[in-house]
């Protein structure tokens, strides 16, 4: 008699308990708004951390299951909020200072005459939409190809991503990008018809937050338990044994790095139109490390900690920087100190740790109760 | 300097052979800043063939791996696996062509489990799509597997978890699990209790037959377990090669191994 | 360096200048001189110009004051004696009158009771060619540089009896040779020169080789078909070598930048070479260096103005020390724990980084800091076709220095020994008795040490902020990533590769482009290398 091989389910008891806290978020928070608990700032706040949060998950699937250390995930973050900004941009229409029904105002004010061709089509809705993802799963692609096939591993890699997003906001500083240079793109009215000012826009926008949340969970979860999942992990183990079993690591690699990338874009699709800008400082190097610490906090290799650790140090921020501006840069940078030295599994994974040793006290094999959970 | 004696043995040449090799090397050279690691290596493997690799330190034996492995690609020289030529393959395409490597330091996937570790490696689709989908369940060729390296109850113990020789077998039990045409064993009784040793030459012997079997070692207890065709690489090059005895006679050998 | 030479002279020539003193002596001929002036009253256009010309030629310096007041039009005549003055305006539609030769005070009155020699813009030329000739005849040497080179910038045909007498009286062979040159672009502006004096024109200017002789060749008028192709040919032969000289600028600016990106680099190198540490926070280690040459600068203003010009000499050694003891506080602190996880330790020394940054901020405030130039490190002199400013001369010179410097204590003392034991068997190392964590510290502080010389370096040529380290980050670790990590050769010429490149790719497509080139050329670099320009091959890298 063979036993069966264990297979782990899309959803754990953690992964279902994490949906419904999103779902919580997604209809409590318009309830308490409604209510008066909640100040109306704050729901766009909170979709903006759920914005995040998504982005979290993207990096965690790329550094912790498949060894990754991307440096330049606010690239793939910031090209997705540019593809949304420029549909709001061109959703502006003639609404705009100059009036003008087919040129953003920037570009009024550069004396442009026309369109540039890669504005073509972000009239339509659909279209930017695609871009969001496409744009960021095409850099993505290009630049995993390059790097994957002539085996950058390791913090040559980590420094090589970090040059991109450098080149980027250098890039993309400048006005003859025509993405509005350092002012980026902004003052937009409404999306898709609904006023981006009132409040209802806002709650929908952030319930689509939540909602993308928990689709981009899903994803990186099933590509995590599948048996593509277990090669990935392979390849950040061992990769060369992952190769020498015949796997093609770059191509792993270039499907976590092209999926992340654009689940990367899609948060930053809707973290725009919640915060009303996108400017070139979101490609600043500084921005994607952030993101990472974001991962670490949380524990890296667990999605769902990824996501707490990116509301976690954003909610911190957001309370920080109001209260003591000066002393933000010093917990930020403590906290960096102090997460790789002493928590280097994060804070699920501390909490893991304690849930283990409670199991072992009571005299079980916590690995064989946690295969089966 | 002496010029490298091809082949003591005579008429085991490629050319001479009546079915086709599965391993040929032919003329191969490679050099790393101007150290030539490898130099005119020219060696062939039956099918089947159980073959001991000696030599001392920096005679090319891990280069000689790479290159059959498509690790490192040769500055000279042709090598021919099974009518590919392997020039222009890398490490994946060598190993879906049938060639296994084991390292020497045991290399296995520390955060799977042992039954996921050789799940990973089973003939199967290799593409990222075949297994992002894969509903294959093996259970009962992995149990087999199992049995064969005798990990039956670390069965859901991460790989992290086993000892050095457990780790040896479950990579040996991976390479069983690809089912390859030519398996490279780098050192495998490195670390090994003299017992594990034992086991492992029976072990390597019982496979041949099926498999082509080359193993590079530098503990001669071991090769003499093995009780099979040597060659000595020394150089980059083939010094000697034959039954160990023959080679453990000849004048250069010695000398190589003694120091001049 | 006769160029050189020249700009000086002609730099002291113009201090002077400003200051108008006559250089000469007393005039030789007082009342000849103001009988020609009288004649000013009542003259007309011609009459004022012949009155002009007689004055030039007198070569009088004495005469330039009135030339350059009635070039101006600030020349008057008395209506009730006709005494020729010159007037400044006063309140109440009046003019003060002085003597127009001694610049005595001679009365106040009313507008009215004047009238002033016009002049027109040929008038004003023929002043402007007399007072050029007049100052060729200075007895100051730099003066009469400063007249010739005048003369060269705005030729005047007319001024060329003048010139070729000052030229038949010059006794300076280098304020000769420039009045010779400002003889051949009269020459070339005349219409009635004659060809064999034109074509030895053109020859001297392309024998000058500037882009102003290149303007006077260009300028040329002739109907002679053969100055106009020796004046063509002169051109292209000019345009070549003003190409080359262009190249040599560039490669010069890249030199520069090289030098600045090497200094940042190097101290990475040592880190990330030796002990495989990726130190995010060295970008902040060079600021500290900066405000250190700040502080140091600060305290000296305060206390011993005097020594201001020693003021890097003694920043130097300190922000040395300064960042190196932060390096070793880093090491011991934070980098220790981490060895063997790299990721790790660049998360972590990031976090370091934006601490200190906040430090410095908090200490020094977010505001740009000036510092200031030594006297030895300002200004700029001319080296051929070549613009070369000191400060960024000494940066080179400094940077090879640290370079070497650093090269000796690796190759030379025991603590570059002990290093690259570590660096190629940590273990070994360890059993052999070197104390592995001495020597990370050590090592980790040499290298903040050399960032923070960096950052007196850099305050030399850049603003001093709290953002400076994170400016020269991602460059500094481009150049360690091209050059190879763990090379120092690597590093000086991926610097260098790096510098110029930048440098060379600016006029074409602008700083910030080029800039974006140099990134997707690196990433595109390291795909064909990925361990760097001068990485150790072989299998032992892959392990």
């Amino acid at each position: 008699m063979t036993q069966a091989l264990v297979k782990r389910p899309l959803l754990n008891t953690r992964g279902i308990i994490f949906l419904c806290v999103l779902a919580a978020v997604a209809f409590g928070v318009p309830y308490l708004n409604g209510a008066g608990a909640l100040p109306d700032y704050a729901v766009s706040l909170i979709g903006k951390y759920l914005c995040f949060a998504l982005l979290a998950i993207a990096l965690d699937l790329l550094w912790g299951y498949c060894g990754i250390l991307s440096l330049g995930h606010g690239a793939f973050f910031a090209l997705g909020g540019y593809a949304m900004g420029m549909h709001l941009m061109r959703e502006i229409g003639d609404r705009g200072v100059y009036a003008n029904p087919d040129l953003p105002d920037f570009m009024v004010f550069l004396n442009w005459q026309e369109l540039p061709w890669f504005w073509w089509g972000f009239d339509m809705f659909w279209f930017a939409a695609l871009m969001a993802l496409f744009v960021p799963g095409l850099l993505a692609f290009v630049f995993g190809w390059f790097a994957f096939r002539s085996r950058v591993t390791g913090v040559y890699l980590s420094i090589i991503t970090q040059a991109m997003t450098y080149a980027l906001m250098l890039a993309f500083f400048r006005n003859e990008m025509g993405f509005g240079g350092n002012n980026g793109l902004t003052d937009f009215k409404d999306v898709l018809g609904f006023d981006l000012q009132s409040q209802d826009t806002r709650i929908g926008l952030m319930m689509l937050s939540a909602l993308a949340v928990a689709i981009g969970f899903l994803i990186c979860r099933a590509v995590v338990v599948s048996k593509a999942g277990k090669v990935i992990v392979s390849v950040r183990d061992a990769e060369s044994r992952a190769r020498f079993l015949g796997y093609r690591v770059e191509g792993y690699k270039l499907f976590v790095f092209v999926l992340s990338g654009m689940l990367a874009g899609l948060a930053g699709a809707l973290y725009t139109p919640q915060v009303g800008i996108i400017n070139p400082g979101e490609f600043s190097p500084a921005n994607s490390i952030e993101i990472v610490i974001w991962v670490a906090i949380g524990g890296r290799g667990t999605l769902i900690g990824a996501a707490i650790g990116a509301i976690l140090i954003a909610a911190a921020k957001t309370v920080l920087t109001g209260l003591y501006p000066e002393a933000w840069l010093f917990v930020l940078g403590g906290i960096f100190v102090f997460v790789t030295i002493f928590m280097p599994r994060g804070v699920l994974g501390v909490w893991d740790s304690m849930v283990d040793e409670m199991w072992r006290l009571r005299g079980m094999n916590p690995r064989e109760r946690r295969l089966k959970a | 300097m002496n010029a490298p004696s091809k082949n003591i043995e005579p008429g085991s040449g490629s050319e001479h052979a009546q079915k086709p090799s599965l391993l040929a090397l032919d003329g191969v050279t490679r050099s790393f800043d101007g150290f030539k690691a490898i130099n005119g290596l020219t060696l062939t493997i039956e099918p089947g063939e159980l073959r001991a690799i000696i030599g001392p330190n920096g005679a090319g034996k891990t280069t000689m791996m790479d290159i059959v492995t498509g690790k490192t690609r040769p500055d000279g020289g042709t090598v021919q696996f099974d009518g590919h030529d392997m020039t222009r393959k890398d490490e994946a395409d060598s190993a879906r062509l049938g060639i296994g490597r084991k390292f020497q330091k045991p290399t296995v996937f520390e955060t799977h489990t042992v039954e996921d570790n050789l799940l990973l490696s089973l003939r199967d689709d290799r593409s990222v799509f075949g297994t992002l989908f894969s509903k294959s369940d093996p259970a009962g060729r992995i149990a087999e597997l199992l049995a064969l390296i005798r990990l039956e109850d670390r069965r859901l113990d991460l790989a992290a978890d086993l000892s050095h020789g457990q780790k040896q077998w479950l990579e040996i039990g991976m390479l069983l699990a690809q089912d390859p045409k030519l398996l490279l064993v780098d050192e495998p009784a490195a670390g090994m209790t003299d017992e594990e040793t034992a086991r492992t030459a029976e072990l390597l012997r019982s496979l041949a037959g099926d498999h082509a079997v080359v193993v590079v070692e530098h503990d001669m207890e071991f090769v003499r377990q093995l009780d099979c065709k040597v060659t000595v690489l020394h150089q980059g090059a083939v010094l000697a090669q034959g039954p160990l005895e023959t080679v453990s006679a000849n004048e250069q050998v010695v000398e190589v191994y003694l120091g001049r | 360096m006769l160029r050189m030479f020249r700009s000086v002279i002609a730099f002291v020539g113009l201090l002077q200048l400003a200051m108008l003193v006559p250089a000469h002596g007393q005039a030789n001929d007082d009342a000849a001189l103001r009988g020609e002036i009288a004649r000013l009253a009542e003259a007309d256009f011609r009459g004022v110009e012949a009155v002009v010309q007689s004055l030039a030629s007198t070569g009088d310096p004495a005469v330039t004051s009135v030339l350059r007041a009635l070039r101006s039009g600030d020349v008057y005549w008395r209506k009730s004696d006709k005494l020729v003055v010159i007037g400044e305006k006063a309140p109440g539609r009046s003019l003060l009158l002085t003597d127009p030769l001694t610049g005595e005070e001679i009365e106040t009155v009313k507008k009215r009771e004047t009238k002033k020699v016009k002049v027109n813009n040929t008038l004003r030329n023929a002043i402007d060619a007399a007072l050029g000739g007049l100052t060729l005849r200075a007895s100051d040497p730099a003066i009469r540089m400063q007249a010739a080179a005048q003369m060269f910038a705005k030729p005047e045909p007319k001024a060329l009896p003048a010139l070729d007498a000052a030229i038949a009286a010059e006794s300076d062979p280098d304020v000769a040779s420039a009045m010779r040159d400002a003889r051949a672009v009269l020459i070339l502006k005349s219409s009635e020169a004659d060809k064999a004096d034109a074509l030895d024109a053109i020859a001297r200017m392309v024998a000058r080789g500037d882009a102003e002789a290149r303007n006077a060749l260009a300028s040329i008028t002739s109907d002679d078909a053969e100055i106009t192709e020796g004046a063509a040919l002169g051109i292209e032969k000019i345009d070549t070598s003003l190409r080359y000289w262009g190249y040599g600028q560039n490669i010069w600016q890249g030199i520069s930048l090289g030098s600045v990106l090497l200094l940042a680099a190097i101290g990475l190198a040592i880190t990330f070479g030796v002990m495989g540490v990726i130190n995010m926070a060295h970008g902040e280690l060079v600021m500290i260096g900066a405000y250190t040459t700040f502080a140091v600068q600060e305290f000296i203003r305060n206390s011993a103005p005097g020594l201001f010009d020693t003021s890097l000499f003694i920043a130097a050694p300190l922000a040395f020390l300064i960042a190196g003891t932060v390096g070793i506080c880093i090491e011991r602190g934070v980098v220790r724990f981490l060895y063997g996880r790299p990721l790790e330790t660049l998360l972590a020394t990031w976090g370091v980084s934006l601490i200190l940054q906040q430090a410095v901020r908090t200490i020094f405030g977010p505001n740009n800091r000036e510092v200031g130039n030594p006297s030895f490190m300002s200004g700029a002199f001319e080296l051929g076709g070549l613009t070369i400013t000191w400060n960024r001369l000494w940066i080179v010179i400094f940077a090879l220095v640290v370079f070497f410097a650093l090269m000796f204590v690796l190759k030379r003392t025991a603590l570059g020994l002990q290093m690259r034991a570590v660096t190629q068997n940590r273990a070994m190392a360890a059993d052999m008795g070197i104390r592995t964590g001495w020597v990370d510290a050590m090592t980790f502080g040499l290298g903040a040490g050399i960032a923070g010389l960096a950052g007196v370096a850099l305050s030399q040529i850049d603003n001093v902020s709290p953002n400076l380290g994170q400016s020269y980050i991602v460059d500094s670790f481009m150049v360690v990533v091209f050059g190879g990590a763990g090379n120092l050769w690597g590093a000086l010429a991926g610097a260098f590769t790096l510098g110029i490149a930048n440098k060379f790719l600016e006029p074409f497509s602008g700083a910030v482009l080029a800039k974006v080139l140099v990134l997707i050329f690196i990433i595109l670099f390291i795909q064909k290398r990925p361990r760097g320009l001068f990485a150790l091959k072989g299998r032992a890298v892959d392990a």
